[in-house]
């Protein structure tokens, strides 16, 4: 063969050779990026590319895509050349769209992490390096990874829409926006579903209610869509519109935080600190919730009084629920917790409360509850002393009631959060008492603080019928109902403002004895063979020692 | 100079379950390089040790600590350190073997190129590197185990932690994972192992717990133990001892004579040997034999059996469950 003849086939043995070089290139980029990737994430994916569910329901999805992409055309008909049916045609795409993303990617959450705990692969999982809300997170994860590829798979739908006119882009992107939201708080709400239980009765129960939440949810959203496509594009332009969806995004960010630090707690080792972050995160939530409602009552609500029984009621509500929860913790804390205690004077002082316990937990809800009666005691006093021309004048019913309204809510859930934590010590010296019967024991509480004597008042002739009285005085919703009702103070108001106060200063002082006993706790130093092995770690990260300069003329 | 400290501790380690004691005052250390066999009959409180090691439970009392580590305390040092290898095999549907490897790798945190080197050094030792691409829940059980030794085994642990890791194996497979745990202890790790196939263990262990209701019964090197059983059998805590005996002109004249003998039970004769459980000592058995010869047996072999691991076993353990 002449050396011509050879030289192509030299050149064409080079071009496959430089292609795998450069895929080879490709290829150690994306594992060094999928180095940075979740575990659970890049596990799981891998599974739903060869999983039979995740083939059906994306061919189902594109299916359904098609199908409605025919029959709505020739539905509409050749009035479709002139008229504005993108609306019409997005609400259907919608409809097919909501089922993967509010159904099957929450409840397949759900089942991921359920799975892996009947299958115990969860026990493997959890004894390697991966932390709890790594976990989460890969679950998370993997659910928002599904959302997006059904997402882009129905996307040049609703371009299309789009193109038909009847809908703007804002509308389009508005109804996806919140869409997606709702598909992953119902994933973190399906997750810490997942994580309640792993015994497979109990599953089987979550796994029911699971769907009918979901199913619910997907037949609400129905709404939503709805009244977003007929009414709310006028609103767009509408700068109070933004302010109201900020406000939700907000609130909506802070429970989902909540949700998934619930799970990753959830799924945290015994001995570890199971409460400090949601701790953390409750206080945050209601910062945000101060500032907001703040703003509200500043600048759009100028002054305006309802403002402040709705930050009352909410923070209330908010404070009693994340109460009921704390005060199920247990009131041992393990050597590994007791290391990060806080230490200095003012760490003691404020960051106690953030220690898990639940005497701690008592007097956080306690105490944010009576800073949010602070604040509105301010506002009232910044209406009425400095008389502010910004502020539109408190009402007469307003001044009157609004601070007994919130003196009379701090002692009810002073007192029922108290009487709640007083039976669960009781009990836990005969039985474990965990969290979730810890609060469920407190929702008792109160119904039958509440429904006890609406039982009595409507079963005995002479009562039935008639108005509030002193027997509903163990009821908090008609009790707080009753003094706002009327303008001027209600004639039951010194009793009930001064018993109530009372029964909630008692139930309280009962309960410092085991408030005092967790705030006594104090930090204990790390084991020896903990601290070298940190000092070993500390002095491998830290940088080569500098060469010390001996002569001038280095 | 550094403390130096057993690679695996169990410090008065107890687990109660209501009023079961499934771990009742139990303490033991495997240095590094040893392997600890532990012996039990079902719901003897392996298991539940074995977890509590791995951090996947709490004790009621007392500590484990794995490197100077306390499970309690610090369990995130601890899965740092240890690999375990439970009774089940916990694979996924839709992954094969080195992706099911490979995550395991990405869940230790392992980056780049040692985890791909993780994976396929765990493979080689494993023999799974043939059936890499084959799905994890498509092998049969012996290649489970090899994966799930090889999951446990993929951050390079100095300490691992099997539990019953021969169980439903093929005599091949078998001696294969044995010889696996041999080379993983020379190579350094401590070893703690559970099974009920004894004789398996009697190869590989350098020391053995007889653990019962939650009890640590006998403790100590294989001989140890052994010599506990013969003590036992010495001292008549109505302890049985398998005797053989072989005479010249057939055995079932003494058949006949032993049949009589007081304490010969379960009398087998076949040629011209017999076999029988003698009850008593060995002065006993010694009173035995004389009788033998003065009755005018021509006896040419008269001995007790070796007794094994598994007859210590027996003798040590009730038999109860809880």
């Amino acid at each position: 063969m002449s050396a011509e003849a050879e030289l192509p086939q030299i050149e064409d043995a080079a071009e496959p050779a430089s292609l795998g070089r450069w895929l080879a290139t490709v290829d150690r980029a994306m594992g060094a990026a999928s180095d940075r990737l979740n575990s659970i994430l890049v596990k799981e994916t891998r599974q739903a590319l060869k999983s039979r569910q995740f083939t059906i329901t994306f061919g189902l999805l594109l299916f359904c895509g098609w199908i409605w992409s025919i029959l709505g055309v020739a539905i509409i008909g050749p009035d479709i050349w002139h008229g504005a049916h993108g609306h019409d045609m997005f609400f259907g795409y919608y409809v097919i769209l909501a089922f993967p993303l509010l159904v099957i990617v929450p409840f397949g959450a759900f089942r991921s992490l359920a799975g892996e705990q009947e299958d115990r692969t969860y026990e493997l999982m959890s004894i390697t390096t991966l932390n709890p809300r790594q976990i989460v997170r890969g679950k998370l994860g993997s659910a928002a990874l599904q959302m997006l590829v059904y997402l882009s798979a129905i996307s040049p739908c609703l371009a299309f829409t789009y193109m038909l006119r009847g809908i703007d882009v804002m509308t389009i992107l508005f109804i996806i926006f919140y869409l997606a939201l709702a598909s992953m708080a119902l994933s973190v709400i399906a997750l810490l579903a997942g994580t309640l239980t792993s015994e497979k009765h109990w599953q089987v129960v979550l796994s029911v209610l699971l769907i009918a939440g979901l199913l619910y949810a997907f037949g609400m959203s129905f709404f939503f869509a709805a009244v977003t496509l007929s009414e709310l594009h006028s609103v767009f332009r509408d700068a109070e519109f933004w302010q109201a969806n900020a406000a939700v995004v907000t609130g909506y960010v802070s429970y989902f935080m909540l949700l998934f630090y619930a799970a990753a707690s959830q799924l945290t080792f015994s001995s570890d600190n199971r409460s400090t972050r949601l701790r953390v995160v409750m206080v945050a939530q209601y910062v945000a919730f101060v500032g907001w409602m703040g703003w509200v009552w500043i600048w759009p609500g100028r002054g305006d009084v309802d403002v402040a029984w709705v930050f009352l009621m909410f923070v209330a509500f908010h404070w009693y629920a994340m109460g009921a929860l704390m005060t199920g913790e247990s009131p041992e804390l393990s050597p590994r917790v007791k290391r990060q205690l806080p230490q200095s004077f003012l760490g003691r002082v404020f960051l106690t409360w953030f220690n898990p316990g639940p005497g701690t937990g008592y007097l956080l809800a306690v105490s944010s509850l009576l800073s949010a009666l602070v604040l509105v005691t301010i506002a009232v006093a910044a209406a009425d002393w400095f008389s502010l021309s910004f502020f539109t004048r408190w009402s007469a019913r307003g001044t009157e009631s609004i601070l007994p309204f919130g003196v009379l809510a701090l002692s009810y859930v002073t007192f029922y959060l108290g009487i709640g934590l007083l039976l669960i010590r009781f009990l836990r010296r005969f039985a474990y008492v965990g969290i979730l019967l810890a609060a469920l024991l407190h929702v008792l509480l109160v119904l039958l603080g509440f429904g006890i004597p609406l039982i009595i008042h409507l079963m005995s002739p002479s009562l039935r019928g008639t108005d509030y009285n002193l027997l509903h005085l163990t009821d908090p919703f008609w009790s707080l109902v009753y003094l706002v009702d009327r303008p001027g103070l209600p004639a039951y108001a010194p009793v009930l403002l001064t018993v109530v106060p009372l029964a909630a200063l008692l139930v309280f002082v009962l309960n410092l004895p085991g408030v005092v006993r967790e705030v006594r706790h104090v930090r204990i130093a790390r084991p020896k063979r903990v601290a070298d092995e940190d000092a070993a770690l500390a002095a491998a990260k830290a940088p080569p020692p500098q060469p010390v300069r001996t002569s001038p003329w280095d | 100079m550094a403390d130096s400290h057993p690679m695996i501790e169990l410090r008065h380690l107890h687990r109660f379950f209501g009023d079961t004691r499934a771990v009742d005052d139990v303490s033991f250390a495997v240095q590094p390089g040893q392997v600890f066999g532990y012996i039990g009959p079902n719901g003897a409180g392996k298991t539940t040790s074995m977890r509590i090691l791995a951090t996947l439970d709490l004790p009621t009392a007392g500590d484990a600590t794995v490197d100077g580590f306390s499970v309690v305390n610090d369990p995130d040092r601890v899965r740092r350190r240890l690999g375990f290898m439970p009774d089940y095999f916990g694979t996924y549907p839709n992954v094969n073997v080195r992706e099911y490897l490979d995550f395991f790798a990405r869940a230790y945190q392992m980056h780049g190129d040692k985890r791909a080197d993780a994976v396929e050094r765990v493979m080689d030792f494993t023999g799974l590197d043939v059936l890499a691409d084959k799905p994890t829940d498509g092998l049969s059980k012996g290649m489970k185990q090899r994966l799930c030794l090889g999951r446990a085994l993929i951050h390079d642990p100095g300490v691992l932690v099997l539990d019953e890791p021969a169980a439903g194996l093929d005599p091949r497979a078998r001696i294969e994972v044995r010889r696996m745990i041999r080379t993983l202890a020379d190579d350094g790790k401590a070893i703690l192992i559970s099974s009920h196939i004894l004789t398996e263990l009697a190869e590989i262990c350098d020391v053995v717990g007889i653990i019962e209701r939650g009890k640590l019964l006998a403790m100590g090197s294989v001989e140890e133990i052994q010599q506990i059983g013969q003590q036992k059998a010495a001292t008549g805590d109505g302890a049985t001892n398998a005797v053989n005996v072989r005479v010249l002109g057939g055995a079932t004249a003494l058949g006949q004579w032993l049949a009589e003998q007081a304490g010969v039970s379960q009398l087998n004769v076949n040629g011209e040997a017999a076999t029988f459980l003698h009850a008593g000592d060995l002065e006993a058995e010694a009173d035995l034999l004389r009788s033998m010869i003065e009755a005018g047996f021509r006896v040419v072999a008269f001995g007790s059996k070796q007794q094994t691991l598994e007859d210590v076993f027996m003798q040590v353990t009730e038999g109860l469950v809880q």
